[in-house]
């Protein structure tokens, strides 16, 4: 129980919060801080389910670009706000800084396996993101 | 009808979406939809990160074509949200153009925004957040709080010193949390640096940036999700460089 709220639920939770904290800088109002906070919730559950690796942060991007075209077309807002704020957790910060250190330390080695991870996470979110809203437009259209 | 009045109006909301941070295939097909609406049967709308293009033919043949230079501009959802469902209503409803441009010209100043405390304490409360995400104890997460302050205070109110260059301003923004973060440590607050540097970076990650980009490139505007791209990356440079000379500078302490 205890190792289900630690290794879940305040994670989640947190995640949720920081997104929230996000939405007051690009000004974000009313249902949609809540609507952009549970996507990165939800977001970040998926990559730790799925295994905190490159493939995860593609899963849970995936997931992400699902609940905010769900969220969008419910509210029929643009989806931009959502997916923008949502994946913020995921985007790969601390890649930056460790291949920052490793450059520095003058560590080639790990310096560009840092900087591939990096570059694996970016070009994975954004495909995830990007397959999501693909497909969701392409099903909607047909359906019309 | 004045058809340099319509050709105004559409400009003036392309250039709004533009400013609130909409991609490129949004700008250009609400406007395309707002001058279709209005009875002109092939608009031209041409976008790219900071200029758009709006050209018609008016039905006796007379060519006419408005240029808008958009600024550097950040990212203003609710703003973006009201473009969106202000030009769906135009598009519906068309209403004379004397109304619907001033609909238009009262967008800017009718968006609610968070006053700057709010949106300081924004900046504090992410990083924070991010502290514990990153494997950081309590501690750490009062040490990203300080940073994350730092940083959001050095952006909202520092813009007149630190000059409008966003390289110049992230660089200087993660140099000084990289900084702080190494004082907070050794002052006893945080307790690893690692985690409490990268949690008050995380608010400036180009996250944006590249989500846009690859939206833009799906969307076939390859010349704008270039742009973009090389944006982050220029971004993800400035932040790495000011990490690595805060800390040089935190060394020497």
């Amino acid at each position: 129980m205890e190792n289900l709220f630690f290794g879940y639920v305040a994670p989640c939770l947190c995640a949720f919060l920081a997104c929230v904290g996000f939405t007051f800088m690009f000004n974000i109002h009313g249902a949609g801080k809540l609507i952009a906070g549970a996507g990165g919730a939800l977001g970040w559950l998926v990559y730790l389910l799925a295994g905190s690796s490159i493939f995860a942060a593609f899963l849970a991007a995936a997931a992400i670009g699902f609940f905010s075209e769900i969220m969008s077309r419910v509210r029929l807002c643009p989806v931009t706000g959502y997916v923008l704020v949502a994946l913020l957790p995921l985007v790969p910060g601390g890649g930056i800084y460790y291949a920052m250190r490793h450059c520095v330390a003058g560590e080639t080695n790990q310096f560009l396996s840092s900087l591939l991870h990096t570059f694996g996470m970016a070009a994975a979110l954004a495909v995830g993101a990007m397959l999501a809203s693909s497909v969701f437009r392409a099903v909607f259209r047909r359906r019309k | 009808m004045d058809y340099e009045k319509l050709l105004n109006m559409a400009a003036e909301l392309g250039y709004q979406l533009m400013y609130s941070g909409a991609e490129i295939y949004r700008v250009e097909e609400s406007v395309r939809r707002l001058l279709h609406a209005y009875g002109l049967p092939s608009p031209e709308v041409f976008a790219i990160p900071n200029c758009i293009i709006v050209s018609v033919s008016t039905p006796d043949g007379h060519p006419i074509t408005r240029m808008r230079r958009v600024p550097a501009h950040g990212t203003d959802i609710e703003l973006l949200e009201r473009c969106n469902s202000l030009c769906r209503r135009l598009c519906t409803e068309t209403p004379p153009l004397d109304e619907a441009q001033a609909l238009i010209f009262a967008l800017p100043e009718a968006i609610p925004r968070h006053s700057p405390h709010w949106v300081l304490l924004g900046y504090g409360l992410a990083p924070a957040f991010f502290a514990p995400l990153f494997g950081g104890g309590l501690r750490d997460t009062a040490a990203s709080f300080l940073c994350g302050l730092a940083v959001g205070f050095c952006l909202i109110y520092g813009r007149r010193f630190i000059g409008a260059n966003s390289f110049f301003r992230t660089a200087l923004c993660s140099a000084l949390a990289a900084l702080l973060a190494m004082l907070l440590a050794a002052a006893g607050v945080g307790r690893n640096v690692d985690v409490v540097t990268i949690s008050a970076l995380m608010v400036l990650v180009p996250g944006m940036a590249l989500t846009n980009a690859m939206r833009e490139i799906m969307a076939g505007d390859t010349f704008s999700g270039l742009s973009r791209t090389a944006d982050a990356i220029l971004t993800a440079s400035a932040i790495a460089l000011g990490a690595a000379a805060g800390q040089a500078a935190g060394s020497f302490f």
